[in-house]
């Protein structure tokens, strides 16, 4: 899923808008949808559909499968919000909160479904997509690489952002790695059975350290060849172009969005 | 100028846990402004040559000379051997470090400290050189193993180095991408620097170098033209080493036609069909 992403970060049709500009607009539309009401908060995850499978060509049901995953976090906390206890003798004070006079008595206890859990959860759930999909417009257009370069410029500290650039370099190495030593294990049959299984999963992860190990004395060998000091500078090239188009589109949008929301309070 | 580049002279090299050593007294000198093939069975110790000579590791004994002075071992010596010697690594997938290609190409000219006019200048040289344009901001990991390869030749030509090192090139590449890095390094060399590159591929340094070095065993047993070299038949053949393609048909020539006693008895088809049935029976 991870290289999923990535890849399509490198291939979507706004790559080479500049990663400040869609860094601006998640930000803005993020910072929207945590104080904003439901409808707005509707209208800004309709609005990123648009800009992501329209315009950035991200596949449909790729992005679908991406937005069942915080769906299915928010269906497990359901129950919890929607489900009510209440002891008979106070029953009284609940009856205006049981939604369609579905109760039941269990013996000293009242169970019923919650007029404002259901409103709870139906703003959670709106909450819940506009915050993702913000964070997913930005995942999805911009490569990883290019969101440390401006946290870089903002000034965060150069140490970290060496760090996060270098486990993004190397996360890939190490899958790569897993993933062959488990497509020989598989077509030798090391997963038949369970047990097999099982040993056949400590051997990779044994022999996932090894590796690593070995490649980083030769990762240490070809950084002193090339001249190491002490700090990883890198120079990049900037081919982005700004788009006057959907510069207006998000100027536009977000005056409307905010404009809504003020109007709500 | 000078005649050797770099030079070997009883040099000794033996790794931590291991009882044999790697490099037994190797004396081997590498030629200015040739194109050097370094040829050898596996664990001959032509990587650890070529580790010495990058000041990586550091001989127990006997003398390794850069350009006539012996190599020193202190920070900023180094840091100018190692550009004026650039080292390709057999596997790509080790020296590449940065995120993007054009990232990774600037990564050598950084630790120059060069300022950044140059560098974003050298670096769009290098990508215009090595035909990399459409790659250049792509991430590594998107590569495939012959684009990487390039990469990293790429990262150290960027350094303009005068002697570049290429250990097992060929290793990685299918027969395209071969025929056009022999192209890229006869660019190289046309630009005045001297190539020492090890090789299992006998007819790609066959049809490339012009001097032959053959090791074995930590010692330098053979060097000359590849004429010379190829030539010697018993000592390639006591190595285990095979011969280029064009050498072996010639003997198959020669024989078949001693056999008929001449060239002149014998036609075209017979000879095709001689030769064809000589190369199935192993």
């Amino acid at each position: 899923m991870s290289s999923l992403i990535d890849s399509l970060a490198y291939t979507n049709r706004l790559r080479w808008l500049p990663p400040s500009h869609k860094l601006l607009l998640a930000m803005v539309l993020l910072l929207l949808s945590l104080v904003s009401p439901p409808l707005v908060q509707i209208l800004i995850s309709l609005w990123l559909i648009v800009w992501i499978v329209v315009y950035a060509g991200i596949p449909a049901k790729i992005y679908l499968g991406l937005l069942l995953l915080p769906i299915g976090f928010w269906f497990t906390s359901v129950p919890a919000f929607v489900i009510n206890f209440a002891n008979l003798k106070a029953i009284a004070s609940v009856q205006s909160d049981v939604w369609q006079n579905w109760g039941l008595n269990l013996g000293r206890h009242y169970l019923y479904i919650s007029q404002s859990g259901l409103h709870q959860i139906a703003w959670l759930l709106s909450r819940i997509l506009a915050t993702t999909s913000s964070m997913y417009f930005l995942l999805l257009t911009t490569p990883f690489t290019e969101v440390v370069q401006i946290l870089r410029q903002l000034g965060f500290p150069s140490l970290l952002s060496e760090l996060l650039l270098l486990m993004y370099r190397f996360i890939f190495t190490l899958l790569a790695i897993a993933s062959e030593l488990w497509l020989a294990q598989n077509s030798r049959c090391g997963y038949r059975t369970w047990r097999r299984g099982l040993y056949s999963l400590g051997i990779l992860i044994g022999q996932l350290l090894q590796r690593s190990l070995e490649s980083y004395r030769q990762v240490s060998l070809s950084l002193a060849s090339r001249g190491f000091n002490g700090e990883l500078k890198f120079w990049r090239s900037s081919p982005y172009q700004p788009s006057r188009r959907y510069i207006f589109e998000s100027i536009f949008g977000c005056v409307i969005l905010i404009i809504l929301c003020l109007n709500t309070y | 100028m000078f005649e050797y580049l770099l030079e070997f002279a009883d040099v000794v090299y033996c790794y931590p846990a291991s009882r044999q050593a790697a490099l037994h007294r190797l004396t081997l000198n590498v030629p200015t402004g040739k194109k050097c093939g370094l040829i050898g069975q596996n664990g001959c110790g032509k990587t650890t040559l070529f580790l010495l000579a990058n000041g990586l590791y550091q001989p127990q004994d006997g003398k390794i000379r850069w350009q006539g002075q012996p190599m020193r071992y202190d920070r900023p010596y180094l840091s100018q051997l190692r550009q004026q010697i650039g080292l390709v690594f057999q596997n790509p997938e080790h020296q590449l470090v940065a995120s993007t290609v054009e990232e990774d190409i600037s990564y050598g000219l950084y630790n120059l400290g060069l300022s950044e006019r140059e560098i974003g200048q050298r670096v769009q040289q290098a990508i215009a050189d090595f035909d990399l344009e459409e790659l250049a901001h792509y991430p590594i990991h998107h590569l495939s193993l012959g684009q990487k390869k390039r990469v990293s030749i790429a990262d150290v030509m960027v350094l303009q180095p005068q002697l570049l090192l290429l250990d097992e090139p060929t290793a990685y590449l299918d027969p395209r991408h071969t025929r056009e890095l022999r192209g890229q390094l006869q660019q190289i060399q046309a630009t005045g620097t001297t190539i020492l590159l090890a090789s299992h591929d006998l007819d790609f340094i066959y049809q490339w170098a012009d001097w032959v070095f053959v090791m074995d065993c930590g010692h330098l047993i053979l060097e000359g033209t590849p004429q010379d070299v190829f030539s010697q038949g018993e000592i390639l053949e006591q190595l285990h080493l095979g011969r280029p393609l064009a050498m072996d048909l010639m003997e198959q020539f020669k024989a078949i036609v001693d056999q008929n006693n001449g060239i002149n008895n014998l036609n075209w088809e017979d000879l095709q069909e001689q030769v064809f049935q000589s190369r199935r029976l192993f």
